[in-house]
């Protein structure tokens, strides 16, 4: 993929100085890209549910015109999912797991698609050696247990507890996605990962309720969860008593842009896409305009050009136009 | 539903209990409704949308409740001693009984609902019937009504012709080859058909929780035919659906939520009614099996003479 942001930075430039308007520095410049980018970003879902709202009044073609589809895409870019980490400071796992963030999942979350519970633990123990990226139980019996490749390990003896996933499979040993196991002995267990049930979302007005409903009160079949500032509670409450690790599919939100350069001699910065830190932007090239467009508003703000602002509005209108 | 294998529907892959699957094919399990119906009738393009799971669910669950009261025809049988308390606790799965019966000498004899009062509450009271109460300010009560403890000894008559009735072993007058009584009121003419039976009789005390029965079953093996409402306990992995309702429980669902939305058009709702309606309809015919060799069976009665 060719960069883009470079390309960005040109053009915003280009139409800057077109008219003397002024001079961006490179870290004004990242700034206003990550804003720009950030509201690209959650434009996507409101503009997909403008078009779903027109596929319902049959305004919206299939194929070539398929506009939904490519929305979803370039939404779908920003889809991953992790296996969350219980809150718990005991060995004793709680039903509370900590959302997506940097510290646990290395990203936050923009908004949880789906929350996946699993309940069935194949194989629990303590390791006896410690290998890097794997697992080691010279007491197990991994493949009578029946573990699988893509089966999820947890180490329950640290607090907050780590995971990883099943990447080969032997008779005491398992290989692993993660190195969680760095000391011995730590506890484990390991857990089915083709038993798995949805969480639904219900709001903290409405889980007491359900919890006092007979016909629909959260089971290990049916669970549910409520979110708080950066947790998750799962429910049913006696979940606790139950092997459990729960998984987050999510929209992260996308990593902040980074025009990275060199200084030559003259002082005018070049761009330099090798240094460690630099990050192009993630959302895709149909947004070049649109990231021009908002990155050239907040100059024409910054600068008090209302000139610019204006021509940069213009453009957008323009540009929005042309969208079905 | 996952297909299985022929041994594992045969022999359970060798588990126990062996037989967990057999017959397995004629239903679908609760969860596979929620699953097709969110699937296929919910979402961004179909009538239904932005409705919680939970919804669905119970919607699901209702309305296998309510086929399990009657459209299912899925009876279940209990068989238990009746003891000289003369009580049945009712089943803990027990909506409503469909027949109840005595089993004895390899014969079902099936019993007749008691119209009358056949238990009751009481209070105890002094001489001049005042109730007494205890120091809470709760009535006291006997152990036994003085109904009930006439029916739990066998001395409690009964307009029924069995051992319980006023009559029975009174001496008659035979007058050519007929039996003629004294009768303490008035003279009966006839047989009441809906009293003339041998065998005990029972009723069932809803709210109690039992089926009191007259002395006449005393220890005696009672066969308890009743309906569940398919709830399996609370437990959802266990809930199943016959086959041909499948259709008829997405309709429900789907018109039992358009129903309860606002701003849903009449029109779209009485669709779904009628949708729903006619899909019980066919259901409830098809269950009922009827098809050429069963008609034959009854028409093979045709030519009995009626005497």
């Amino acid at each position: 993929m060719s960069v883009m942001i470079n390309s960005v930075r040109n053009t915003v430039i280009a139409v800057l100085n077109k008219n003397n308007y002024g001079y961006i520095s490179p870290s004004d410049f990242n700034l206003y890209a990550q804003q720009a980018q950030l509201e690209l970003f959650m434009k996507y879902f409101s503009d997909y549910n403008s078009i779903i709202n027109k596929e319902n009044a049959r305004m919206s073609g299939t194929d070539y015109a398929d506009f939904g589809k490519s929305y979803s895409e370039q939404m779908e870019e920003f889809i991953v999912t992790n296996l969350l980490t219980n809150t718990s400071v005991t060995s004793t796992l709680s039903n509370e797991y900590y959302l997506p963030s940097l510290v646990t999942t290395g990203d936050e979350d923009y908004m949880i698609s789906k929350i996946l519970c699993y309940s069935k633990i194949l194989a629990s123990g303590v390791n006896t050696s410690v290998t890097a990226l794997q697992l080691v139980d010279s007491s197990a019996s991994f493949v009578l247990a029946g573990v699988s490749i893509g089966d999820v390990v947890v180490n329950t003896a640290v607090s907050p507890t780590v995971t990883a996933t099943v990447t080969s499979v032997s008779a005491t040993a398992l290989g692993l996605s993660a190195n969680i196991f760095t000391l011995t002995p730590q506890s484990y267990r390991v857990f089915d990962s083709s038993v798995q049930n949805e969480a639904e979302k219900v709001s903290a007005g409405k889980i007491t309720l359900l919890n006092m409903s007979p016909l629909t009160s959260p089971s290990v079949n049916y669970p549910a969860y409520t979110q708080t500032s950066d947790t998750i509670v799962v429910y049913p409450s006696s979940i606790i008593n139950l092997p459990l690790q729960v998984q987050a599919t999510y929209f992260r939100y996308p990593k902040n842009p980074k025009w990275t350069f060199i200084t030559l001699a003259n002082g005018e910065p070049v761009f330099d896409q090798s240094q460690p830190d630099y990050q192009d932007f993630e959302v895709g090239f149909q947004n070049e305009v649109g990231l021009i467009v908002k990155i050239l508003q907040y100059c024409g703000v910054s600068i008090r050009e209302a000139q610019v602002y204006q021509f940069a509005k213009q453009e957008e209108t323009e540009n929005n136009a042309q969208i079905p | 539903m996952t297909y299985i294998s022929q041994y594992e529907y045969y022999e359970n892959n060798g588990n126990n209990p062996e037989d967990l699957n057999w017959g397995s094919y004629q239903y679908v399990s609760l969860a596979d409704v929620v699953t097709n119906f969110l699937l296929m009738y919910s979402g961004n393009h179909s009538l239904v949308n932005n409705e919680e799971r939970f919804k669905i669910l119970f919607h699901a669950k209702r309305a296998v409740q309510e086929l399990n009261y009657d459209a299912f025809k899925e009876i279940k049988v209990l068989e238990l001693n009746v003891p000289h308390t003369l009580r049945y606790i009712l089943p803990s799965d027990y909506v409503n009984w469909v027949r109840i019966s005595v089993y004895e000498n390899g014969v079902l004899r099936p019993l007749s609902e008691n119209i009358q009062t056949l238990s009751s509450g009481a209070y105890l009271q002094d001489n001049l019937s005042n109730i007494l109460f205890d120091q809470n300010g709760n009535a006291l009560s006997p152990q036994n009504s003085a109904i009930d403890y006439d029916r739990i000894t066998g001395t409690k008559k009964s307009i029924y012709l069995n051992a319980g009735n006023q009559f029975d072993n009174q001496a008659g007058y035979n007058v050519d080859g007929f039996w003629y009584f004294d009768y303490a009121i008035g003279t009966r003419y006839g047989l009441n058909t809906e009293t003339a039976n041998a065998n005990p009789t029972f009723n069932v005390d809803k709210k109690a929780g039992v089926i009191n029965f007259d002395s006449g079953m005393s220890e005696r093996l009672c066969i308890l035919e009743y309906v569940s409402d398919g709830m399996e306990n609370g437990d959802n992995s266990l809930i199943t659906i016959n086959k041909l309702f499948e259709s008829y429980i997405y309709a429900y669902i789907k018109y039992e939520v358009l129903n309860a939305k606002f701003g849903v058009q009449e029109y779209v709702i009485q669709r779904a009614k009628k949708d729903k309606q006619a899909l019980l309809r066919n259901a409830k015919i098809r269950i009922s099996n009827i098809h050429p060799g069963r008609l034959l069976m009854n028409l093979r009665g045709l030519d009995k003479i009626l005497k």
